[in-house]
C-alpha cells in the first residue's frame, strides 16, 4: 500500500473518535496540523490503517481561564496561542516559544497538542509546558487521567498515552505580575528550524528586589526528553541574581544535561551552548525584571 | 476514495481521491493549477504555500481529506497576468524573480502578510513574516524591496 492510500475517518465529536480509537482490530495515527505527521508518512514511517482527523472536533479548541487555572484545547495552534491576550499576560513563556516553532505556515498549522503527542526532544512548546508546571489530560472512553508534564513523556518519540487515548486538555495555574519566563531557542538559522538547544525558564520574584522565591528551568534537544535543570533551580534561591551569580547557575547547567551528536550538532557544543543560553536568558530575564520594577506597577 | 468539496480562489471544485493525496498534488493534478510548486515536501522551503481561510500553509502537509469545505487561495486566485496584484507587480518591478520557483509561494505569504497588518511594516517585519519561504536564486534584497514597495502602493491607494 502506499502511504498516500492510507484511508481517513474524520469525526465530528470527541466521543466519537473516542469510540473509533477503541476498536482494536485497525490501526490509527491522530492527525491535527500535519507538520510531523504528514512528513512521517511521506518517509514510509508509519503504515498505519486509518488517519484520524482531529480537525472537525471543536470541542478540542479552547482557550479558557477558570479561578486561577489556564486550560488550552490541545488542537489550538501556535498562531492561535502567540495572538492570545490572555496567554500574552499569563504565559509568556509559551507564548515566546510558540513564536519560535517555525514559520509562519507552520505556526498557523502545527498545534501544541500536536507538539506534546510527537513527544520530539526537540519541541519547543514542551521545555515552555515544564517551566510552566502544566498538567496534561488524557481521555479514554473509559475516562480521564491527568499526568503532568515532567511525567508524560518517556524518549524520543515516546509519551505515557495508551493508544486508546488522546490529549483533551493542557492546563497550568495563572501566574502572577511577579512571575517572568522566557524561552530562548539556538537553531542552525532563524525561522522553521529545529532546536539545536533551547532553555525555558520560569521564575518567581520577590517584589522590589532581584532575588528569586523559586523557579524553573527546563532544556530542550540536549536529552531523550526535555529535562529539567534541577540542580541550577536550586541555586536560583541562593541569593540575589546577580550577574556573577547568573554564571555561577549557568556554569553548572552543563551536568543537566545529556546530548547526542547528531547532524544539527555535536554533543559537546550542545552542551557549552546549554550552559551561554541559560546565562543569556537569566541576564535578560532580570534585566527586563529590573527595568519594570523601576516603573510602578 | 473520497470526495471532497471545497473552495478553490472562490470557486467550488469536487474532487475524488485518496483522502491522504496532498493538497498540492490535489491543486496541480485534479483543479489543474500548477502555480504552487513543490519543493522539499516537508515544510522547510515554503514553495507550495497556498492560503487556508486567510492564513498560509505549507499545501505539502496539508491532506485532502481535511479540506473538506475551506477556502483555499493560490498564486492564481491572487492575480491574472492582465489584472495583477500590486505584490506581482512588484516582484516584475523590482526583478525580485529569477528561476521563479519560489516565487509563488512567496506571492502568496506576502499578500497574507499584507492583508493581515494595516501599517507599513518595517524590514524586519517583512523578513519575520516571510521567514518560511527560501529561495536558492535572489539573494532575497529584491524580494523584500518589492514587497516593501507593494505595502506602500497599497496604502497609498488605500488613503485615496
Ligand atoms: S514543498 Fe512544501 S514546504 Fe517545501
Ligand atoms: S527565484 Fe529561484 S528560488 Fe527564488
Amino acid at each position: 500500500m502506499y502511504a498516500s492510500e492510507i484511508d481517513m475517518l474524520s469525526p465530528r465529536s470527541l466521543l466519537e473518535c473516542l469510540y473509533l480509537l477503541e476498536n482494536e482490530k485497525a490501526s490509527f495515527r491522530l492527525l491535527a496540523g500535519g507538520t510531523d505527521a504528514v512528513v512521517r508518512m511521506k518517509e514510509g514511517k508509519w503504515q498505519h490503517d486509518y488517519w484520524l482527523n482531529l480537525k472537525n472536533i471543536d470541542e478540542l479548541k479552547f482557550i479558557t481561564i477558570e479561578k486561577d487555572e489556564i486550560h488550552i484545547g490541545p488542537l489550538t495552534t501556535h498562531s492561535e496561542i502567540i495572538s492570545s491576550p490572555l496567554l500574552q499576560d499569563h504565559a509568556d513563556v509559551l507564548v515566546q516559544a510558540c513564536r519560535e516553532v517555525g514559520a509562519a505556515q507552520m505556526q498557523n498549522m502545527g498545534t501544541i497538542g500536536g507538539n506534546i503527542g510527537t513527544a520530539s526532544p526537540a519541541g519547543d512548546t514542551i521545555p515552555a509546558l515544564f517551566a510552566l508546571g502544566a498538567i496534561i489530560e488524557l481521555t479514554s472512553i473509559t475516562g480521564k487521567r491527568q499526568v503532568s508534564a515532567e511525567d508524560f513523556f518517556v524518549g524520543p518519540g515516546k509519551t505515557v498515552a495508551f493508544p486508546n487515548e488522546i490529549i483533551t486538555k493542557i492546563s497550568f495555574k495563572v501566574r502572577g505580575k511577579h512571575d517572568i519566563g522566557l524561552f530562548q531557542k539556538l537553531g542552525p538559522r532563524k525561522a522553521q528550524s529545529i532546536s539545536i538547544v533551547n532553555v525555558a525558564i520560569s521564575l518567581s520574584m520577590k517584589e522590589g528586589t532581584k532575588e528569586c522565591l523559586g523557579g524553573r528551568i527546563a532544556f530542550g534537544s540536549v536529552g531523550p526528553t526535555v529535562l529539567r535543570a534541577k540542580k541550577c533551580e536550586a541555586m536560583l534561591t541562593l541569593g540575589e541574581l546577580s550577574p556573577d551569580m547568573i554564571s555561577n547557575i549557568s556554569s553548572v547547567a552543563w551536568k543537566e544535561v545529556m546530548p547526542i551528536s547528531d547532524i544539527r550538532a555535536s554533543a559537546s557544543y550542545r552542551r557549552d551552548m546549554a550552559s551561554a543560553l541559560l546565562e543569556r536568558g537569566l541576564y535578560r530575564l532580570i534585566k527586563r525584571w529590573a527595568d519594570n520594577e523601576r516603573k510602578p506597577f | 476514495m473520497k470526495t471532497i468539496d471545497f473552495f478553490v480562489n472562490g470557486t467550488e471544485v469536487s474532487v475524488t481521491c485518496s483522502p491522504s493525496k496532498t493538497l498540492l498534488d490535489v491543486l496541480r493534478e485534479d483543479a489543474g493549477l500548477t502555480g504552487s510548486k513543490e519543493c522539499c515536501g516537508k515544510g522547510e522551503c515554503g514553495s507550495c504555500t497556498v492560503s487556508m481561510n486567510g492564513l498560509p500553509v505549507c499545501s505539502c502537509l496539508v491532506l485532502a481529506g481535511q479540506v473538506h469545505g475551506e477556502n483555499v487561495i493560490t498564486v492564481e486566485g491572487i492575480g491574472t497576468p492582465e489584472n495583477m496584484d500590486p505584490v506581482q507587480q512588484a516582484f516584475m518591478d523590482e526583478g525580485a524573480t529569477q528561476c521563479g520557483y519560489c516565487t509563488p509561494g512567496l506571492i502568496v505569504s506576502a499578500r497574507s502578510y499584507l492583508n493581515s497588518i494595516g501599517h507599513l511594516p518595517g524590514l524586519d517585519e517583512i523578513k519575520q513574516a516571510l521567514g518560511g519561504n527560501l529561495c536558492r536564486c535572489t539573494g532575497y534584497t529584491k524580494i523584500l524591496k518589492a514587497v516593501q514597495t507593494a505595502a506602500q502602493s497599497q496604502l497609498t491607494f488605500r488613503d485615496l
